[in-house]
Parts: structure tokens; C-alpha cells; sequence
């Protein structure tokens, strides 16, 4: 990025690093054309009287988790990330790695 | 609010120990919970919503964009605050952390009312993020009669309580429920809330009559009312078994049961509270509407511009 | 009869723990053993602090699938309750949970994205502050800065990880589609900043989260940048905490 990558840092050395900072930096407080630029993006709060959603009296909340009981694997985006040791994507090969997976 | 809405009210009711009473008060119009997925909707058509009500530990952050879109609701409409996590029914001392957390949003928001549950959420272990239901006896009754008391006086005004959604009662339960919030109300100067729907849902999983709850309850104290759906299921025995969810429009049954109430203690402040699977602004805004008219029909002189008869 | 908080103590156990009965304290319509009814206070409890949870780290979710996820945070609500009622603080040790869980070892960097989930969600919430601008700063003499001390904006946060977590949270957090991150691409530091009212997550050249720990105890600028390694990219971060309005005062 510049030149002033700095070994050992003298004042004018700092001076020149801020200078040129303050020389690239542009710091623009968004200006309030929407609503969400006005106020920022409306989040739910998480505490409320109610039941909350997915709720019911079927006993779902409890998930067994002892040890070798877990048998949820992730399904998500995960398999995007490529994995180390020339492996990629497949999260079944890295099980071998871990103790107490099969 | 109006001076005629204001004359409606028992000018020494509400009044706190300190005597004190934040302005403006809360309307007896119809009101909506606010959510956070409305608030675009409320600050650029400012609906014609007589007041709106909050959560305070929603708003119990430092910060940021919370309490920006509240403040502008505030800018524009009355506030009520419904607090969830007091654990009022607690056996263990009250949070004097969380007392102060409120007392700093009540002084920064100036809330027309403030409201809790008649329920306990917090245990040694930690905050169970639920209304826990209560034994209705002498001893429960004194313990929250003194933890009502304490927040008043914390707060220098009078708070609300209201009766909780149960889906089981105790043992050595020996009041009736309208009774002990009677005798709470008596004992600490505190008003009620009355959750019709509550009633609704605890009379229909004990099995006890909805219209004579309200024919008991202690209609003098009642300074606010919520209306709210829930959904039907069935417990072990096929016996109905009511959730209280406000995930649904208000069902007809509390609908009927509002107007019972109203006639009994006057115009009061309604709220409609939907907190899951929120609809669009256009459903909650007609759900007000109902319960305006629903107001109105019951007290036509209350409301001039348009009496129909009840 | 038992008393208030020996009922509370018992309902909570039961509440907690399925092999713990709540008779007899609870009773039914009809007086009879209330099991069902009992789960739904255990589903209200759990179910709620699960989705507190996943509301404070949906880039977590979206990277393992909400099933897992509830699952595993499910297991993180048994071991620990909220300790305020104030949900938006619950949820701090969800990421040091993740490095011990072993069902979620397979994904070495997912701790280190949750801390990112995690100080977004502190910034959304945390104080208003000023924040300098480029302007403010180069009124002072360029000579005398390096004397200077800053304070920093509420919202500031800096993350180190030996994982390229910024990438994998950038994909995950924005991207429809995600793309594809290589984890032997190197580690990442992160910057979390919140001027105004919008949150922003910028990346930091390799030392700079050191360096800013080092302005937040209060060194001058030039101690802060001397302590750092030799490849310190100075100029690059401090553009970057002006662009991010991460500044909000300096005195010397």
C-alpha cells in the first residue's frame, strides 16, 4: 500500500504515515436518503411476552447431547470453504481427522 | 390527548405514591405493540394509532438504532412500557440492576404507563426468559404485594401488573386469581392490566368460565387492557390446551370478552399485541381498528365524533 | 407447603432437566399429571433463548444450517442461562462454546466468525460517539500527532484470527450466493466500527488489532505503531480507522 511500511518508526516517520492517512482516508457519514439511512436497519429485539415463535407443547426442546449421542452434521454454506491439506469442500474426509467420529 | 379524553379519566386514578404522573398518559383509544418490522410504516404514513407500546429490555441497550427509531415514535405518539423481565413473582430479591435500567429508560422515554406480569422469569441460575406461573396464597401475596411496592417506589410511580397466560396451576394454590390481584392492587396502590386474552386462554386450560373471570375481576383497578390471539391445541388427556402466542388476529371469543370488559370499567387504553410471525402494518392497523369501534360501541358518549349504539 | 422459593427451585429443575418431575406442585385441568403442559414452559424457555441466540450470529447459522445450529445452541442455553434479562447482552460465550464443541471441530474458523457475528451485534447496540474526521485530524500539525493519544468510538472492536474469518463472514454475512474461501489463504484481523448508526466491518493490515489495543490503553500513537512488528502497515490502518469513524477524540 505505500512506502512508509516502517521498520523502526521515527516521528518523522509517524508524521509522514499520517499525513498520507489523512491524505487517502475519506470518512462520509451516510447521508439520510432512506429511512434506514436515517435510523439504521430495524433489528427485532429478542425479549417478549409471548410464546415465542416455534413454540409449542410437543417436548421439542430437548436435544440429547452426550458425547457420541450427536449425530447432527452441518449442512450449511460450509462446504464452500475449501479445507487444508489439498482437501477440499468434502467435510466427511476431515471426520477421520477428529476422535471419537467414525 | 384531548381535555375531553382527559376528564374522562378518574382524574385520582393513576396517580403514584409520589403523586407523580409522566405526560402525556396514554389515551383510552386503541394502541399497537411496536415492531421493529413496522417502524418504517409508522414514521413515514403516522397512522392514525392512538398510542403504541414497547418491551423496555429491547431497549436496554447503550445505544444505536433502537432507540433511534423509538425516540421518533416517541416524537410522534404516546408510550407505554410493558416490561417482561422483572420477575416480579420471584421468590429471590429483585434485580435492584435491572430496577435502575428501568428507572433510566422511564426518565428518558417518559412513558404514560408502566406495566409488568403477575409471574416470576428469574431464578438463582439465571433469567428463564418466560412468565412462570405463581401458588396464589397469603405468603405469595405478601411477597409480591412488598416487590410491587419496591418498584413504585423505585420508579416514583405507579406501575400496572397484569394477569398472566397459565397452562397449569399449583398445589397449594388457596386465592383465586382476581382475588390476589384485587388484594394486590388494595394492599400497593398498583393498577391492573387486564389481558383479556389471558383470561381467555387460563379459563379455557382450567376449565373455568371466561365471563365470570371478568365478572370477579377488580374492574375499579383496571387501567389498561390487551387483546392478543393464541393457538389450540391438546394436552395428554385431549382436554384443550390454549397457547398463548400472539402470533394470530384476535379470535372472535376475545373479541366478545373485550366488550364484556369495557362495559364493566369504562373506556380504557386497548392494546393490540402481536409479537411472532409478525403480519404486515395494514393487518395490525385493522386489528386497532377493531378495537377502536370496539370502544366506541360500548361508550358512545365517550366518543362523540361517531356514537353508534352498543 | 412448601415455600415460594422451594417451589421455584423445584419448577426450575424440572424446567431444566426432563427426568425431573414437577409433581406435586402442578396440577392439570383435571388435577392430573400435567406433562404436556409442563413442555410448554420448557419449549418457551429454550426455544426463546435459542432464537436470542440465533438472532445475535445468523452467520453462524447460515455456515452450519439452522438445524445444527439450533441444536448446538440449544446445548449452549442448558449450559448456560442468561444471567440479566436484557436478551441482547446474552449470548457473549457463544463463540469460546463453538471452539469446545466438538461436533463443530471440523470447522476450526467458525469460532473465530462468531466473534465477528458478536461484535457487530455489541457495535449495533453500543453508545453513540463521535468519530473524526480526516479533516478534524489534519488541522493538527502531522509533527505532533505522534504524541497523541485517542479515544476510541464505543462501538470499536478489533478481532485477530489465524483463519481468513473476515472472508468467510464477508460471503456468508452478504453474498446470495457464497463464494468460495480457501483457509490456507492466512489469518485476518478485523475492524468493527459503528459511527453513526450503521455498523461497518473493515479489514485491518496484519498487527493492526495489536496496535489498536495499544491506543485503547492509552499509548501514544507513535508507541503504539513502535511496538508493532516491522511489516506494520501503519499508513493502511490508520486510513482505515478514519474511514471507519473509529476515532472519536485525541489529546496529548
Amino acid at each position: 500500500m505505500s512506502d512508509i511500511k516502517t521498520h523502526t518508526l521515527s516521528a518523522a516517520g509517524v508524521a509522514g504515515a499520517i499525513a498520507l492517512a489523512v491524505a487517502g482516508a475519506t470518512f462520509a457519514p451516510t447521508a439520510a436518503a432512506s429511512m434506514e439511512r436515517c435510523y439504521g436497519i430495524a433489528l427485532a429485539g429478542q425479549n417478549d411476552c409471548a410464546a415465542g415463535p416455534g413454540t409449542s407443547c410437543q417436548g421439542s426442546s430437548t436435544v440429547d447431547y452426550q458425547g457420541n449421542a450427536w449425530t447432527m452434521v452441518p449442512t450449511g454454506t460450509c462446504e464452500s470453504i475449501e479445507l487444508p491439506g489439498d482437501r477440499q469442500g468434502s467435510l466427511e474426509e476431515l471426520d477421520r481427522d477428529v476422535p471419537g467420529r467414525s | 390527548m384531548t381535555a375531553q379524553a382527559e376528564a374522562r379519566r378518574d382524574p385520582t386514578r393513576g396517580v403514584g405514591p409520589s403523586g407523580a404522573r409522566a405526560e402525556p398518559p396514554i389515551p383510552a383509544s386503541a394502541g399497537v405493540g411496536l415492531k421493529p418490522a413496522h417502524y418504517r410504516d409508522i414514521l413515514e404514513a403516522r397512522p392514525p394509532v392512538g398510542w403504541f407500546e414497547v418491551h423496555p429490555e429491547n431497549y436496554m441497550g447503550a445505544g444505536g438504532p433502537p432507540h433511534r427509531y423509538l425516540e421518533a415514535v416517541r416524537e410522534r405518539y404516546p408510550l407505554s412500557l410493558h416490561g417482561v423481565g422483572l420477575s416480579i413473582g420471584g421468590a429471590q430479591p429483585l434485580d435492584t440492576a435491572h430496577l435502575e435500567r428501568l428507572a433510566a429508560l422511564v426518565r428518558r422515554y417518559q412513558p404514560g404507563l408502566f406495566s409488568e406480569h403477575l409471574a416470576w422469569s428469574t431464578h438463582t441460575t439465571g433469567f428463564l426468559n418466560d412468565l412462570l406461573p405463581l401458588p396464589y396464597n397469603e405468603s405469595t401475596l405478601a411477597h409480591v404485594a412488598r416487590h410491587v411496592s419496591q418498584v413504585q417506589e423505585c420508579l416514583g410511580r405507579t406501575m400496572l401488573l397484569e394477569n398472566p397466560a397459565t397452562y397449569l396451576r399449583f398445589q397449594d394454590s388457596s386465592i383465586a386469581e382476581t382475588e390476589f390481584l384485587e388484594e394486590l392492587a388494595s394492599r400497593t396502590g398498583c393498577g391492573l392490566l387486564l389481558d383479556v386474552n389471558n383470561a381467555y386462554v387460563s379459563a379455557v386450560n382450567h376449565g373455568f368460565d371466561a365471563a365470570d373471570y371478568l365478572d370477579r375481576f377488580p374492574m375499579e383497578f383496571v387501567q389498561e387492557i390487551h387483546v392478543a390471539g393464541h393457538v389450540r391445541r391438546l394436552d395428554d388427556l385431549d382436554q384443550p390446551l390454549l397457547i398463548d402466542s400472539h402470533d394470530t388476529p384476535v379470535p372472535d371469543p376475545v373479541w366478545i370478552l373485550l366488550e364484556r370488559a369495557l362495559k364493566q370499567c369504562g373506556p380504557q387504553p386497548v392494546l393490540v399485541e402481536w409479537d411472532s410471525d409478525i403480519p404486515e402494518w395494514a393487518v395490525l392497523m385493522g386489528q386497532a381498528e377493531r378495537a377502536q369501534h370496539t370502544l366506541e360501541r360500548c361508550h358512545p358518549a365517550a366518543y362523540r365524533h361517531h356514537a353508534n349504539a352498543c | 407447603m412448601p415455600t415460594l422459593a422451594e417451589t421455584q427451585a423445584r419448577f426450575v429443575a424440572a424446567l431444566r432437566n426432563r427426568d425431573t418431575a414437577p409433581l406435586p406442585l402442578v396440577l392439570g385441568r383435571d388435577g392430573e399429571i400435567p406433562a404436556l403442559r409442563f413442555d410448554v414452559y420448557r419449549n418457551n424457555v429454550h426455544v426463546s433463548l435459542v432464537n436470542a441466540i440465533a438472532a445475535a450470529y445468523p452467520t453462524v447459522e447460515r455456515l452450519v444450517g439452522p438445524d445444527f445450529f439450533r441444536g448446538m445452541a440449544r446445548v449452549f442455553v442448558g449450559e448456560a442461562l442468561p444471567q440479566t434479562p436484557v436478551l441482547l447482552d446474552y449470548g457473549a460465550g457463544f463463540p469460546a462454546f463453538i471452539e469446545r464443541f466438538s461436533p463443530a471441530s471440523t470447522l476450526p474458523y467458525l469460532a473465530d466468525v462468531a466473534r465477528i457475528d458478536w461484535a457487530w451485534h455489541r457495535a449495533y447496540h453500543a453508545a453513540e460517539g463521535q468519530s473524526l474526521t480526516p479533516r478534524d485530524l489534519s488541522a493538527v500539525p502531522a509533527e505532533h500527532l505522534g504524541g497523541a493519544r485517542f479515544t476510541l468510538h464505543p462501538s470499536v472492536q478489533a478481532l485477530a484470527s489465524p483463519w481468513p474469518s473476515l472472508s468467510i463472514w464477508r460471503t456468508n454475512r452478504h453474498d446470495d450466493e457464497v463464494r468460495s474461501v480457501n483457509l490456507r489463504a492466512g489469518g485476518e484481523e478485523t475492524l468493527v466500527s459503528r459511527p453513526g448508526h450503521e455498523v461497518g466491518v473493515w479489514h485491518l493490515p496484519n498487527g493492526g488489532s495489536r496496535f489498536l489495543h495499544r491506543l485503547l490503553a492509552g499509548e501514544t500513537l507513535s508507541d503504539a505503531a513502535g511496538a508493532t512488528g516491522a511489516e506494520f502497515d501503519l499508513v493502511t490502518t490508520l486510513q482505515t480507522l478514519l474511514t471507519s469513524g473509529a476515532i472519536a477524540h485525541y489529546r496529548f
